[in-house]
């Protein structure tokens, strides 16, 4: 059956969502217009609304409606501490733990010399300006554990020293519940040499 | 004409970079033993418990095993073997330039073994390099002397013993221009001062010694003229992250 142009765009516009194939877009297409008109609207509207409304943060980078994020905004927080993320999602992962009361800054990414990502497109003149006005004492460095990652962790931890802040970087090591028999000798080095008497 | 399905099993390789592709894949650039450089697909090794994960990272000594056809072929097995490197801070960006120079400099497909062999040489002496101001001279001569290999394997070597106009050895103490393509040339009185290099120099690098820094400082300018030369105007992004860290840590050391 051959579709009509408007279905057929939909499900071309589908598409762009990560992980979305030719068959996935269809179905989606097909239950919206079928079964869920409603929530194809809700959809629409949303989409639009955020799609004009959402940037970022001015102060962290983060994703938000507002000029200044929540967590930026909020009297609550420790304004010493600054934590420093590749993505928004790694700020709602620590949030879900409520481990911490820092404030956050969020990179969108971390530095990848291969693809020609340096410090300017991870927004470290932000940063640079940010710890230049002296109300941060410790930058926390939650990158990822990866080789990008750590060389990230490292730049960042060079730029808040050259303004006289104290780094730190979150430990790695056996995770909870985790048995030994079955983790990754690279993990191993850093569990053991990081050790902690107790 | 069809490309016969291809098998390579247990291939020691590093990843040179990796990047993400679709939801859970992974493009691959390669370098390998016996084939050099390959692009290759990782499927399906984002997935949260997927063991490979953590190991098909740059500066991992690995076996890959990997079949297919054409240019983009996929990965079957992977394996760590050895422990990995621990690069960290600047010696790891150090090791994201010779990545950026592998990648940059070899062609697909083409079998480098000794090259191979020199790069993971290269990576255990870089790892031995903690951060430590006295050691930056470890670091600083074994990139000269891998960024001297590999001229050498693509078949641009570098000549460092001898005068080319003359065919003479080279004097300690005479001055000498490097000619792109050929090699030394003693100075004449008006070459512009800085593109000479001091004999003594060119012989302790041609020794693999570089231990005064005039001679490691020397060396530095002139594999840098001849690379830059060979990228034909590509930019080395590591180089110039390098220079930039250089610069923060230079303020830093002020607050020490």
């Amino acid at each position: 059956m051959k579709q009509s142009s408007l279905i057929g765009e939909l499900i071309e516009a589908l598409r762009c969502l990560p992980g979305v194939g030719p068959k996935s877009a269809q179905r989606m297409a097909y239950h919206l217009l079928e079964r869920d008109r409603d929530g194809a609207r809700r959809l629409s509207v949303m989409l639009e609304q955020a799609a004009e409304k959402v940037g970022h943060c001015s102060s962290c980078r983060t994703l938000t409606e507002h000029e200044i994020c929540s967590v930026c905004a909020s009297q609550r927080r420790d304004r010493s501490l600054l934590c420093v993320v590749e993505m928004p999602t790694d700020v709602a992962a620590i949030e879900q733990s409520s481990v911490y009361s820092g404030l956050y800054f969020v990179l969108m990414g971390h530095l990848s010399p291969l693809d020609g990502i340096g410090p300017d497109q991870i927004g470290l003149d932000v940063l640079s300006a940010r710890l230049a006005q002296g109300e941060i004492k410790e930058v926390i460095l939650a990158t990822n554990s990866t080789v990008e990652g750590e060389a990230t962790a490292h730049y960042v931890a060079e730029l808040a020293r050259s303004h006289g802040v104290s780094a730190s970087r979150i430990a790695r090591g056996v995770p909870m519940g985790g048995e030994l028999e079955y983790i990754d000798g690279g993990t191993l080095f850093h569990a053991m040499s990081s050790r902690q008497s107790i | 004409m069809a490309q016969s399905n291809n098998r390579i099993l247990l291939e020691p390789a590093y990843v040179l970079h990796q990047r993400a592709y679709r939801d859970s894949s992974l493009l691959l650039e390669v370098f390998s033993y016996h084939h050099g450089r390959v692009g290759l697909i990782a499927r399906g090794v984002k997935g949260k418990n997927n063991q490979h994960r953590g190991l098909l990272q740059p500066f991992v000594p690995l076996q890959l095993s990997w079949s297919g056809r054409g240019e983009l072929q996929t990965v079957t097995d992977v394996e760590a073997i050895d422990s990995m490197h621990q690069l960290t801070g600047q010696v790891l960006l150090s090791g994201f330039y010779l990545n950026e120079l592998l990648i940059n400099l070899l062609h697909r497909h083409d079998p480098h073994s000794d090259l191979f062999d020199y790069y993971r040489y290269t990576l255990k002496q870089l790892d031995g390099i903690t951060d430590s101001r006295n050691e930056a001279w470890v670091l600083q001569r074994s990139l000269r002397l891998f960024e001297k290999q590999l001229l050498q394997e693509i078949g641009y070597g570098l000549i460092l013993d001898y005068a080319v106009d003359k065919g003479k050895e080279i004097e300690p103490r005479a001055l000498y221009q490097y000619v792109l393509g050929q090699g030394p040339v003693q100075a004449v009185a008006e070459t512009s001062a800085v593109s000479l290099f001091k004999g003594s120099s060119l012989l302790s690098f041609a020794e693999q010694r570089l231990d005064d820094p005039q001679s490691l400082k020397d060396a530095k300018h002139l594999t840098r003229m001849v690379l830059e030369h060979y990228l034909a105007g590509k930019k080395l992004h590591s180089r110039q992250l390098l220079q930039d860290l250089q610069r923060t840590t230079d303020t830093a050391m002020m607050y020490k």
